[in-house]
């Protein structure tokens, strides 16, 4: 089966609550498997919080759209928001996994854990939108 | 979110649920609220957490961080797979001490 699902989310962390029902729903309809569930719905708060934090700053009236498009050989996630030009493959700081408890920062983990759980992972700016294309191959 | 238990100086913070960037702070001031200025070491017993994600991480980082510099212990035990997964990318293994279970956890912070 395929099936494709679209969210429009806003700027508050709280939003985060609505995003997991709405793949913990589509997950059960699909047969996703748990470890799907859990990578879907992490990759997705770690984007969405980057877009509330950067790519709008202070404005409450962000919204961001993610299309969720489940299909039996794979998972298409495409994240679009309408906030300033910003490409976490390159923009992101790049985490430092090998520093001491000390050092250790937790900057750019988020998109670390976009590039280790996704197989295909790419951006484009397109009519002042940022959209962030990933898919999970289910084999 | 979370349920303590004191033995001994070492307190046992049994987490549940999820722990996300909506409530990673509140997490935070539960545990810090928690603990005590004697308490020779935190163990965090994640059998009961269903999520984490960077924001959840992020506390658990301060957290060490700080009973470090008061040369406290701190552990963590009984990852599920997922979560083990989620310690592993980030390289948490590393620098937070992660045990199979509770027994484990305590005999190594002693």
């Amino acid at each position: 089966m395929t099936r494709e699902i679209t969210l429009k989310v806003g700027g508050s962390t709280a939003e985060l609550e609505r995003i997991n029902a709405a793949v913990e729903e589509l997950a059960e309809t699909e047969g996703w498997p748990p470890d799907l569930v859990f990578q879907t719905t992490l990759v997705l708060e770690e984007l969405e919080v980057n877009i509330m934090n950067y790519a709008f700053g202070e404005d409450e009236n962000v919204q961001s759209q993610i299309v969720l498009r489940s299909e039996p050989d794979r998972l298409t996630i495409e994240i679009s928001d309408g906030g300033k030009a910003f490409n976490p493959l390159e923009d992101a700081t790049e985490p430092d996994l090998d520093a001491s408890l000390e050092e250790r920062k937790v900057g750019g983990l988020g998109i670390h854990f976009v590039r280790t759980l996704m197989d295909e992972v790419s951006y484009r700016r397109e009519n002042g939108r940022n959209h962030l294309t990933l898919v999970k191959r289910r084999d | 979110m979370i349920e303590t238990e004191r033995d001994g100086g070492v307190l046992s913070v049994k987490v549940q649920g999820r722990i996300d960037g909506s409530n990673a702070n509140d997490f935070h001031s539960d545990v810090k609220a928690a603990i005590a200025d004697d308490d020779t070491a935190v163990i965090m017993d994640m059998e009961r957490l269903a999520y984490i994600s960077s924001a959840g991480l992020r506390v658990l980082l301060m957290l060490a961080k700080v009973l470090e510099q008061r040369n406290a212990g701190f552990a963590i035990c009984s990852l599920s797979d997922p979560i083990r997964e989620v310690f592993e990318i980030s390289g948490f293994d590393k620098v937070i001490k992660v045990h199979e279970s509770p027994e484990n956890a305590r005999a190594a912070i002693g």
